[in-house]
């Protein structure tokens, strides 16, 4: 039976490694990047290789970035006092659109997890710890997902940060604004109803 | 609610057949393996969107045939409703009073009917997951709230399971502690609705038991926890504080065992005839009507939460009762809601009912007959 070539076939199993990425797609892409200019292919695979050897993680906030410590933790505009703890790099980014929180942040790189074998010695947990024990610290924003292991998480780092005395908080949910209320699901629109403020 | 005609076209074996429906009682009469659970199964997809037996629609379209057609015309409170359902190869196809519709959740609910199947009876006589499948389903339908809480629940109750296993080298380094906090607040939310469910329950399964059996034996049912000291009548609050306790009482068990012994996912449903607990002491004829009056249980709750009664199918159901409570089941049920029936012999029936439709089914054809 005929196969793909070698490297046709090498490429397919790569690509199949990324998430939400089948046999079928990975061909596709393949054939595509076959297609490719030279010039785009080398600068391609140069985007993926500067990825992971031109990063690394801030010392501060262990966000990843270019230099440590990182362009948000060096922002002399920022305030030092408010940590907002998130589980992943792309939730600073989230959390930046807002244009409305200056304070600084502090990147778990996941949630504990027993199901994926992740505890809270696998994320940065310690250094949170660390760095609020270390600098005069106000508040620490708890904005870690809504979900079982998110709630986990932020439980576990409250109790841990209960000592110092600093103000926790944590994220609320609710309707997403400028929507109508009949798009909402019920269980958001219930919990917005739970958590109703007087007039 | 009525339904007043269906039309079945290349649905599992029948061609193209059509059912003209009376507002009161429908007998589907035939041997086994006509099409007469067919014709119910049918009506169910349309109001359900899901069949009871089937998984995939290709087991609903008849051999040989690439797609199959259900309609069905029903009059409600709400007007009048003409339901096509088409099922093939892309996939499904819904119309309703002539429009499209795009998505089936939108689509579904538009009739209501209560299947009783012969499955049903392992609500009575099958493992206490059958009948916390029951609540979850019934209360889900009902309170979205409940679906949300019982998935949470489960997502907590896996992880702390996993950390059990896995992790006993180092039992307290708090990662527990913040699973089992989770477990008690969603659990305390899922009893509580299971038990404000099963109080409504209680009252309309008890009454429909004592009209089916006239009154012979008394039918009662309760929650029984596998948390220490949940009683009806708590508060949330209340019933967080006594599962947050099981789990610290049973933590050293369930470390060892590597899961966790109490909370919703362990409890059940307790069903008693005149004190006793039904499978010690039940005949096959009280289990049915045990069985019955908890689904049909369904019709009183639609009636009150829609303000009118849905269309009740009972498949198969009348061979395992005697004569009484076939009379009572199908006499008590008429007065108030749209029946239909399959049977394989009318037996006394036909004698008992003043007024009925008789439909005889064989092999794929549907003829209507005079009584």
């Amino acid at each position: 039976m005929y196969g793909y070539p070698e490297p046709v076939a090498r490429a397919i199993e790569h690509f199949m490694k990324l998430p939400g990425v089948g046999p079928k797609t990975a061909a596709r892409l393949a054939f595509h990047v076959l297609e490719m200019s030279e010039a785009d292919v080398k600068a391609f695979a140069k985007a993926l290789i500067d990825l992971k050897t031109g990063l690394t993680e801030c010392a501060v906030c262990c966000n990843i970035t270019e230099a440590s410590p990182c362009a948000i933790c060096r922002d002399p505009r920022r305030d030092r006092r408010i940590i907002c703890v998130v589980q992943e790099p792309r939730d600073v980014i989230a959390m930046e659109r807002t244009r409305e929180y200056h304070g600084l942040y502090h990147v778990l790189h996941g949630a504990i997890s027993p199901m994926e074998g992740v505890g809270p010695q696998d994320i940065r947990i310690r250094e949170l710890v660390t760095r609020v024990g270390e600098n005069e610290i106000d508040e620490v924003i708890l904005a870690t997902n809504p979900n079982v292991e998110g709630e986990a998480t932020a439980m576990y780092i409250s109790r841990l940060l209960k000592p110092f005395q600093i103000k926790l908080t944590r994220i609320a949910h609710g309707l997403p604004v400028g929507g109508d209320l009949e798009y909402a699901d019920e269980v958001t629109l219930a919990k917005a109803l739970e958590g109703r403020r007087a007039l | 609610m009525d339904i007043r005609r269906v039309e079945l076209h290349d649905f599992r074996n029948y061609a193209a057949a059509a059912l003209e429906l009376s507002p009161g009682v429908n007998v589907l009469v035939g041997e086994n393996g006509q099409g007469k659970t067919n014709a119910l199964e049918a009506m169910l997809l349309i109001a359900v969107g899901k069949s009871h037996r089937a998984h995939r629609d290709r087991d609903l379209i008849r051999w040989e045939k690439d797609r199959a057609r259900i309609l069905l015309e029903a009059s409600t409170r709400y007007g009048d409703r003409r339901l096509t359902l088409e099922l093939g190869p892309e996939g499904r196809r819904a119309f309703a009073n002539g429009v499209q519709v795009g998505r089936m959740t939108e689509f579904v609910g538009q009739v209501q009917v209560v299947l009783f199947a012969p499955e049903d009876l392992d609500l009575v006589k099958g493992s206490p997951r059958v009948r916390r499948r029951f609540l979850d389903t019934e209360l889900g339908q009902m309170e979205p709230l409940y679906l949300h809480h019982l998935s949470l629940y489960n997502r907590a109750l896996l992880q702390r399971n996993r950390w059990l296993k896995s992790s006993g080298l180092s039992p307290d380094d708090g990662v527990l502690a913040t699973f089992d906090e989770q477990i008690a607040f969603h659990g305390a939310h899922v009893i509580h609705r299971r038990l404000r469910f099963l109080a409504r329950l209680r009252a309309y399964a008890a009454r429909i038991y004592s009209d089916i059996a006239s009154g012979r034996e008394q039918f009662a049912l309760s929650y029984r926890s596998s948390v220490l000291g949940v009683e009806e009548g708590m508060t949330v609050e209340q019933i967080e504080g006594a599962v947050q306790r099981a789990l610290e009482r049973n933590r050293a068990q369930d470390l060892r065992f590597g899961t966790t012994s109490a909370g919703p996912h362990r409890d059940d449903i307790l069903l008693f005839l005149d004190g006793r607990e039904v499978h010690t002491a039940a005949s096959q004829g009280q289990q049915r009507t045990i069985a019955l009056s908890l689904r049909l249980a369904e019709i009183d709750f639609m009636h009150e939460e829609l303000g009118e009664y849905p269309v009740l199918l009972l498949d198969d159901v009348l061979s395992e009762l005697d004569d009484l409570r076939q009379r009572n089941l199908v006499l008590g049920m008429s007065r108030k809601v749209q029946t239909v029936i399959t049977t394989t012999s009318l037996n006394r029936l036909g004698q008992e009912l003043d007024d009925f439709r008789l439909f005889r089914v064989c092999s794929g054809i549907i003829a209507e007959e005079r009584v």
